[in-house]
């Protein structure tokens, strides 16, 4: 059953990546829906805004579960792509371990800045 | 009587023949054609009168045996029950099925198909090994329970629903919708408890994930199956494995036969009148 986990896992991710980019999208771009909310977000794409927002733990925590997501699904869909074009299933490892590198490289350098902030 | 009209049709035929170079030509025949016509009577027709060396594979000449399949005007088709007629042309294209090595003129090698479906296990797995070595009465199955996998039962192995399916074009090793039709055929069975022995097969790299739902081989099947339908009952199969929510059903029993009989009702006397 570990191909059909992955594949929930993927659908999931795809559902997650729609709900953080939406409040991600809303919350930097879509200011004047927010406003009329009564929410006070000026400059929110401002370099001192961002700083602000990823040394708060709720937003540090979007960001890295946004992160997160996005890289599961974009290199779980790419690799579904790539194995379809590699028949051979030594291909096919290499193709899985060269994915699980960038993913952790990526994630890594992705959560570096909202840690460091977190934690001082 | 009316005189029966014949056409004259071209067949336009892809010739392959790999002790002469491995390369791919198209060849034209002219054929009379009449009505009822069949395209493998027309291939019949030219193998018998005009070039003996055309090579295709056919058994049951009424869509039950599976080996006649082939791409007719860039569509696949049983060719023995697909009438010239129904193209309304003068002029058709016939080409070895599409996604299958070509071993000879119209011939593809469906051996990958084969081992594909024998993979799957395409037959009843039960726990009850004594029962299954030494019957002692038939499995008890509804005409619902029969309904649940009937159509899947009538694939006739042609390899048209690989041939149609765009997985298959571009991924060499895809277990292919025939194999996971068949998969889902049999663990869909009432009688069958081979579930567990069937889905590492098809939840592979190059298993049942890999399908687009494109439908094409659905479309394409001159049976009338529906392996789209097939690949997300079984998708449904693995989720609900693999989430835990699968309902857990006790393969059929053996019902004896039965000991007490109703009286026959007796035949009725005929009662037409001979004068």
């Amino acid at each position: 059953m570990r191909t059909t986990r992955f594949y929930i896992l993927h659908m999931l991710t795809g559902a997650l990546v729609a709900v953080f980019l939406g409040i991600h999208i809303i919350s930097l771009h879509l200011d004047t829906i927010l406003g009329f909310f009564g929410m006070d977000v000026t400059d929110a794409v401002a370099f001192e805004s961002m700083m602000e927002r990823a040394g708060q733990g709720i937003w540090a925590a979007l960001y890295i579960a946004l992160l997160a997501v996005v890289l599961y699904h974009a290199l779980y869909g790419l690799r579904g792509i790539i194995l379809e074009l590699t028949p051979s299933p030594k291909a096919g490892r290499i193709v899985t371990r060269v994915f699980v590198i960038i993913g952790i490289i990526a994630f890594a350098w992705g959560t570096y800045v909202p840690i460091a902030l977190l934690s001082g | 009587m009316a005189e029966e009209s014949v056409k004259q049709i071209i067949f336009r035929i892809q010739r392959y023949d790999p002790e002469k170079g491995r390369i791919l030509r198209m060849q034209e025949f002219t054929v009379p054609a009449s009505r009822g016509m069949t395209v493998l009577d027309g291939l019949i027709y030219i193998k018998e009168h005009l070039d003996s060396t055309l090579t295709f594979r056919t058994s049951c000449r009424m869509g039950i045996c599976g080996s006649c399949g082939m791409l007719v005007n860039n569509y696949p088709h049983l060719v023995c029950h697909t009438q010239i007629e129904e193209f309304n042309s003068n002029k058709l294209t016939v080409k070895p099925l599409p996604n299958l090595p070509i071993i000879k003129d119209l011939v593809v090698d469906l051996t990958s198909m084969f081992e594909n479906h024998k993979a799957i296990k395409p037959y009843i797995l039960r726990s009850d090994k004594q029962e299954m070595a030494n019957p002692t009465a038939e499995f008890a199955e509804t005409p619902q329970e029969l309904a649940d996998f009937l159509q899947f039962s009538y694939c006739v192995k042609c390899g048209i629903c690989i041939s149609a399916c765009p997985t298959s074009a571009s991924d060499k090793v895809f277990l292919g919708p025939q194999a996971m039709a068949q998969c889902y055929r049999y663990c869909a069975d009432n009688r069958d408890e081979g579930q567990q022995e069937r889905f590492p097969v098809v939840d592979s790299d190059h298993g049942i994930w890999r399908c687009h739902l494109a439908g094409a081989c659905s479309e394409a099947c001159p049976k009338g199956v529906d392996p789209a339908l097939a690949i997300q009952l079984l998708k449904r199969r693995l989720v609900s494995q693999a989430l835990g929510t699968a309902r857990k059903k006790q393969p059929a029993k053996p019902v004896p036969p039965p000991t007490e009989f109703k009286e026959k009702v007796p035949f009725p006397d005929f009662t037409v009148k001979k004068d």
